[in-house]
């Protein structure tokens, strides 16, 4: 028999050998050798490792993403691990970030009002600012689990099964909103959280009647 | 459950990132972005080409990503996607140059890790195959598709997969043994695979 060539000896590194191509390999050092040399080169191609991307491939990435809107930071709230929360409490969240520097955060930090310093706004570098917002932002991580817990503690996450309650709770939180955007009245963050917070409670009072009429 | 990205599942991370969440986005990237680029840099044969390859890989599997049902793995999905978006980029260019063993002797003269050596030689041996050839032996040597999955990706029969194939195999065994008389020639370590 001649010898096999290449193509042959390639599709036997996949493939049994006919009887005739296997008694040439038993007697052909030649075949042999460039069958075997095939199978380690098709092994030597399957472990071949992965590649690590150019520096700079993420950047490039990011901003096409970005300018496609494709990717958005997730907002303060979604940082700290609201993401499954209801909006309402989003929006109470939000509030007491509002209302921790005013009083009210402060009795829902359960702190002594003595206590609370001034947050130190030296803003004649940018480090000094960048401190100040890091202060401020830790402030704002401790109010919101303060009221996490409050909420825990108080049926909070029960509210969306009682209806009644729910709607005290949006109410509540709907005059507080009012009191804050008649402080500033053109601020859009505000009017944001006041619209968010009387939409909540007028959902929350129309499962109220709802439930009503069901008692009848 | 917790919430804090590092503790996420995969399943959670897919469906932030469907979202937009940056951060989702970035660990997918971090976790899977070697083998993305890895398939293209191969199928592209190009260090500049494989780099919008694979960001175009990547948009597309971003832009899917809320199509994406969890059927499949996600990391079989990407590649798949990957793939399509290297060997459609390749066809619109269509004035890829032939690279017919252009490096040779820098791969030869310059040995370092036995590893990395074997690697940059298999790798330049890749590039230096003709075009359908080389799509076929990376997708079936090197990505284990199989016939089938070949002629989906590339619209051939499995019987034209498979004659590419064993062509391919046998024209880099000869490209390799080429490299072997390069390397000896001067005097550097010769490889027999």
């Amino acid at each position: 028999m001649e010898h096999l060539n290449a193509e042959h000896l390639a599709r036997l590194v996949d493939e049994q050998p006919t009887p005739e191509e296997a008694d040439h390999l038993s007697t052909c050092k030649a075949c042999s050798d460039k069958s075997d040399a095939l199978r380690s080169q098709t092994e030597a191609l399957r472990a071949l490792p992965v590649m690590v991307p150019p520096q700079g491939d993420w950047h490039v990435l990011e901003a096409q993403l970005r300018s496609e809107g494709l990717m958005k930071d997730p907002g303060l709230v979604q940082r700290l691990g609201f993401v499954r929360t209801p909006g309402w409490m989003k929006t109470a969240a939000a509030l007491v970030l509002f209302l921790s520097g005013t009083g009210t955060g402060v009795a829902l930090t359960h702190a002594d009002p003595g206590t609370i310093e001034p947050v130190a706004m030296d803003f004649a570098n940018v480090e000094g600012a960048a401190s100040a917002v890091l202060v401020a932002e830790q402030e704002y991580v401790t109010a919101v689990s303060r009221y996490r817990e409050i909420l825990a503690a108080g049926g909070g996450d029960n509210y969306g099964g009682d209806p009644v309650s729910r709607f005290a709770a949006l109410e509540h939180l709907v005059m507080v909103s009012q009191a804050a955007v008649r402080q500033a009245p053109g601020d859009p963050f505000l009017n944001g959280m006041l619209a968010s917070a009387m939409a909540e409670r007028d959902v929350a009072a129309r499962m109220v009647s709802s439930k009503r009429d069901n008692w009848f | 459950m917790k919430t804090n990205s590092i503790n996420l599942t995969d399943h959670q991370i897919i469906r932030l990132a469907a979202d937009g969440d940056a951060r989702a986005i970035r660990s997918l990237y971090d976790r899977y972005s070697p083998r993305v680029y890895a398939v293209v840099r191969r199928i592209a044969g190009d260090d500049d080409l494989a780099e919008d390859y694979a960001q175009e890989a990547w948009i597309r599997a971003i832009r899917a990503l809320p199509t994406f049902r969890g059927d499949a793995r996600f990391s079989t999905w990407l590649h798949r996607i990957a793939v399509n978006a290297a060997l459609q980029a390749l066809r619109k260019a269509e004035t890829r140059e032939k690279r017919e063993a252009p490096v040779v002797a820098d791969i030869a003269i310059a040995p370092a890790a036995s590893d990395s050596l074997l690697q940059k030689r298999l790798e330049g041996a890749l590039d230096g195959l003709p075009e359908g050839m080389r799509r076929v032996l990376i997708l079936h040597d090197v990505e284990g598709y199989t016939h089938e999955e070949i002629g989906d990706v590339l619209g051939v029969t499995a019987g034209t997969s498979k004659s590419q194939l064993f062509k391919a195999r046998a024209k880099m065994r000869v490209m390799l043994a080429g490299l072997d008389g390069a390397a000896q020639e001067h005097g550097a370590e010769a490889w027999s695979i």
